[in-house]
């Protein structure tokens, strides 16, 4: 394979679309195989999509016909807070602190901040409406670079959503924009601050408005 | 007639050719069983999803992958198997599928499933959702590299930059920046390797 189609094949990987045809040699494996395994350490994106897990259901309940129980449907699998727990825990494994897996992974996702070794933090919160509902969680964690992940799932919203973090000073940073499906969606990216300084973190809709937000201890 | 069998029931389950008429046989079935299709489904789509996932790297294949697996699997798959059994069924099942999905697109198999190696994907205490020491293993590799090799490589595969975007970061050209990655790929390979050795 020459360089031109490996990074064919890089660029598909980076914008998760599918691999596509191509012939490969034998000696192209080991780094098609690294390639692969890169995509495959960036946290948030090794869960399944709730609409694919809801929609295959339905298609093997249509295939085994009788076999399943026509009354039976799937229960919605809340993933939030094991989930966030797991990409915590792969954004710190990716970092290099294993430290950071175990203190998540055992406690319950709510405002705090987990000190881990070497400088490094990790700080979690949970959105929460006007009305107190709780409509998402946010994990912020110090490394080189820095990160954010958090899951959100407002009802009945469906567009593009904006993420703003409050710094303790007051000032805010805009991480970025993503869509929400059916309500929920998932969002991570690299940062360029202070994880110790941040003070909170918002959920704004195109039209400005704050439809959730978060506080972290 | 009495309701006690006469002879104990063996142990694995097997009839025995007696010709005892009123001898009960019990097959002993392990208790950790799946009792309808739904919850074989429930307690193995995310785990499966998870291996196909970190096996070809995208969304899109990862989904179809699994389906085929699912498909493939529900047909022939016996409920009185035990939870083991359907797990290894479901791997071996992923193992055929991920192999064949290669050799259609690639006409190589790049990665593989080894139901041995591989079960901790599907058996792995409820809870544990991070099966994989590959997170860990990623860091080990991206830390062996030299210092722009990690970068490009964390700007592609970890933020997904464009190339264009990375080159930006970088203050290169994107020319540049393709070289850069193509050689950084190949050493965090090699480094790979040697990790594996």
């Amino acid at each position: 394979m020459n360089s031109r189609r490996l990074s064919a094949f890089v660029d598909a990987l980076v914008a998760g679309r599918r691999s596509g045809n191509l012939r490969a040699d034998p000696e192209d494996a080991d780094v098609l195989r690294m390639a692969i395994a890169l995509r495959a350490s960036r946290p948030g994106d090794a869960e399944p999509d709730e609409q694919f897990v809801s929609d295959l259901y339905e298609e093997l309940l249509d295939q085994a016909d009788s076999r399943l129980s026509p009354s039976a449907r799937p229960v919605k699998i809340r993933r939030g807070r094991t989930a966030l727990a797991a990409v915590a825990a792969s954004i710190a494994l990716v970092g290099g602190t294993v430290a950071a897996t175990q203190a998540i992974t055992q406690r319950p996702v709510a405002p705090s901040a987990l000190q881990v070794p070497h400088g490094q933090i990790l700080r979690t919160a949970t959105f929460e409406t006007a009305g107190h509902q709780v409509s998402g969680q946010i994990v912020a964690y110090r490394s080189h670079p820095s990160w954010v992940f958090m899951n959100v799932d407002v009802p009945h919203y469906a567009g593009t959503i904006f993420c703003r973090l409050r710094a303790s000073n007051g000032t805010t940073v805009d991480v970025g924009k993503f869509e929400l499906h059916n309500g929920t969606g998932e969002f991570s990216r690299s940062i360029q601050v202070d994880v110790g300084r941040l003070r909170g973190a918002e959920l704004v809709t195109s039209s400005g408005s704050i439809i959730a937000s978060a506080s972290f201890a | 007639m009495s309701s006690v069998p006469r002879r104990s029931p063996r142990l694995d389950g097997q009839h025995t050719g007696s010709s005892d008429g009123d001898v009960i046989y019990l097959r002993v079935v392990d208790a950790d069983v799946y009792t309808d299709w739904e919850s074989v489904y429930r307690d193995n789509v995310d785990r499966l999803y998870r291996l196909m996932y970190s096996r070809v790297g995208n969304r899109p294949d990862a989904e179809d992958l699994t389906s085929e697996v699912f498909r493939t699997s529900f047909g022939p798959l016996r409920l009185a198997s035990s939870k083991g059994e359907v797990r290894a069924y479901l791997l071996v099942t992923a193992r055929t599928v991920l192999a064949s999905h290669w050799r259609r697109h690639l006409g190589l198999a790049v990665t593989s499933i080894d139901p041995a190696r591989d079960i901790a994907y599907l058996a792995e205490p409820p809870g544990s959702e991070q099966p994989s020491d590959a997170p860990l293993r990623t860091g080990t590799i991206l830390a062996a590299l030299p210092d722009r090799y990690r970068r490009i490589l964390e700007l592609r595969f970890l933020e997904t930059c464009s190339i264009k975007e990375a080159a930006q970061a970088m203050d290169i050209t994107v020319a540049n920046a393709k070289v850069l990655q193509h050689r950084a790929l190949h050493m965090a390979a090699k480094v790979a390797l040697e990790l594996e050795q």
